[in-house]
């Protein structure tokens, strides 16, 4: 488990003081896959590095496993930071190396044994599907087989937790797919705990259980995905999440308006025209950004309404289950 | 031809020049690297974005070195005789040559390899410490190999930068190639003494930057490593 308390960190500049962090509290699950979201200069970055201590805070404690490792000595941190393994945008490979060599590279620092090392290196090879690159350097890779490769290098000794700073962001949709593919498999299938920090959207939704966004070296908002998703709560992970609905709902004018919820609830159930046939009321769908998952209906969609009959709505909406929120 | 220049080449004096000089440039330049190369990786690693910032360690070297880079080198030979003839018991020929040219290119060796580490991307440096590399190993196992190419760059032009200091050797009561070009052509107006000096010496510089490029490309492993520009494309097609 890693436990961030009252996490704050101050830069001197000349121009006085910057706030990368400030008052952090996030906890992080063993077997979590936690997201950190928010725009560039939120402080993402800074707050993964405070995590393995490659920055230090100015405040605060990062626990992890009851351990605090602010203040403890520099030989047991370097020991703790073998079982957090880390991965970057720029992949970070060592380019003299070839990629076998790039993944024993932890294994050395570790004083693992030549032949025992050879034998891990090939594992994870094989783990990340890049058995028959073993020899190539990395100017001869692509973009996703090097972040393949820095993946392998980070878990070769078998580390607990594994932090991804914009490990995607510099990489093409189908490769960011194929990546974050590969960091479910190993959460699930190894047991590793993963921190992914990035500014896109897309990362948290397709594999993140919880979520962390960030706004102005604060937390904003803290929760699992699914609820979060649904109902952000703050206006930076509603700028974030569902930026195109709130520039509709402020550019509309009249009438009530009405945010529906779907959190694959409802399946095939038409519930516009639901509304229209069993109320008899005129439905005007503002904004709609649905999709179906496995059949179920994931998404938002803003309605607006007469005065008159919102409250008949509201009723028959609650009836059937489905969240809602006014929106102003 | 000149009589003098066919009594030079006939008496060995030429071969002789080439092989001082030679001797005088390796010897100087390995001795430069012995106190120059980890120089450099202390300026490199105290400087204040260093791995390890210790600022007054890295000032107080930082004046040193540029103190003894100042000094023109045929002046630095005259002012620090007393060095040599502590360190080697004369202050004249060859062996004070060396202590000198040591002298003067050790610091600009530290310079030279702590801009090639300085170029190693701060990103790797970053993935070994949060691997949790120490410092040490930091050093030998990041920082060195990674910036091989550079050093190898560096070693190339430093080597060529002692051998021209090495003309200078007559001064003290040096020899070489440099000391018959002087002595031996210009004092006494046989041009074609000079010129064979001259010929002489850029033959040997080509000779040290094509083995040092040479040897660049070969453990270089990024792209613009001949061999590996092809592969590199095959594997992106794929």
């Amino acid at each position: 488990m890693i436990e961030l308390i009252n996490l704050s960190k101050t830069y001197a500049s000349k121009n006085g003081d910057v706030e990368a962090l400030k008052d952090i509290n996030i906890t992080v699950e063993d077997g979590d896959i936690f997201g950190i979201i928010g725009l560039s200069g939120a402080g993402k970055s800074t707050l993964v590095r405070c995590i393995n201590l490659l920055e230090r805070p100015t405040a605060g404690s990062v626990v992890i496993d009851g351990e605090n490792l602010v203040g403890m000595p520099k030989k047991r941190l370097l020991e703790i930071r073998r079982k957090i393994g880390m991965i970057f945008q720029g992949f970070n490979l060592l380019e003299q190396r070839t990629a076998a060599e790039n993944i024993r590279f932890p294994l050395e620092l570790a004083g693992v044994k030549k032949a025992d090392a050879a034998v891990r290196v090939s594992e994870l090879l094989e783990l990340v599907g890049l058995s028959d690159k073993a020899k190539a350097y990395p100017c001869e890779l692509s973009g996703g087989q090097k972040q393949r490769i820095a993946i392998a290098r980070a878990l070769a000794t078998q580390p607990k937790y594994l932090l991804c700073d914009e490990a995607t962001s510099a990489l093409d949709p189908n490769t960011t797919a194929s990546i974050l593919e590969l960091l479910k498999e190993i959460n699930q299938k190894l047991g590793v705990t993963v921190v992914i920090i990035t500014h896109e959207m897309k990362v948290i939704e397709s594999v993140c259980t919880k979520v962390a966004v960030l706004d102005h070296s604060r937390v904003a908002e803290i929760g699992n995905v699914t609820e979060v998703f649904a109902d952000p709560q703050s206006s930076i992970a509603k700028e974030l999440i569902i930026p195109d609905l709130i520039r509709t709902v402020q550019s509309a004018s009249g009438g009530k308006k009405l945010r529906l919820i779907f959190r694959g609830e409802l399946s095939d159930r038409p519930i516009i025209s639901a509304l229209a046939l069993d109320l008899g009321v005129s439905v005007n769908i503002l904004f709609a950004d649905t999709k179906s998952i496995a059949g179920k209906t994931h998404g938002h969609m803003v309605i607006a309404l007469n005065e008159d009959e919102v409250d008949k709505v509201t009723e028959y909406l609650s009836e059937k289950h489905i969240l809602f929120k006014e929106e102003i | 031809m000149s009589d003098l220049l066919r009594q030079l080449l006939e008496e060995g004096t030429i071969a002789l020049g080439i092989w001082e000089t030679v001797y005088m440039t390796v010897l100087s330049t390995a001795f430069a690297y012995l106190l120059g190369l980890p120089l450099g990786v202390i300026l490199c690693i105290t400087d204040k974005n260093g791995l390890k910032p210790i600022v007054w360690l890295n000032k107080t070297l930082g004046v040193i070195v540029n103190f003894f880079r100042s000094i023109p080198f045929i002046i630095l030979m005259v002012a620090f005789l007393p060095v040599a003839k502590t360190i080697v018991g004369t202050s004249l020929g060859n062996e004070a040559v060396i202590v000198m040219l040591v002298i003067a290119a050790a610091p600009y060796v530290a310079r030279m390899v702590e801009s090639s580490l300085k170029e190693v991307d701060k990103g790797v440096i970053e993935a070994a410490e949060a691997m949790g590399a120490s410092t040490f190993e930091i050093i030998f196992k990041v920082l060195l190999p990674e910036a091989k190419p550079a050093l190898l760059i560096g070693a190339v032009i430093s080597t060529v930068t002692v051998l021209g200091y090495s003309a200078m050797a007559g001064t003290i009561g040096g020899t070489g190639l440099g000391q018959i070009a002087i002595d031996l052509g210009h004092k006494r107006f046989k041009d074609d003494v000079i010129w064979v000096c001259v010929v002489l010496i850029v033959i040997i510089v080509q000779i040290i930057q094509e083995l040092g490029m040479f040897a660049v490309r070969r453990v270089d492993k990024r792209i613009g490593g001949k061999k590996r520009k092809k592969s590199a494309k095959t594997a992106e097609e794929k």
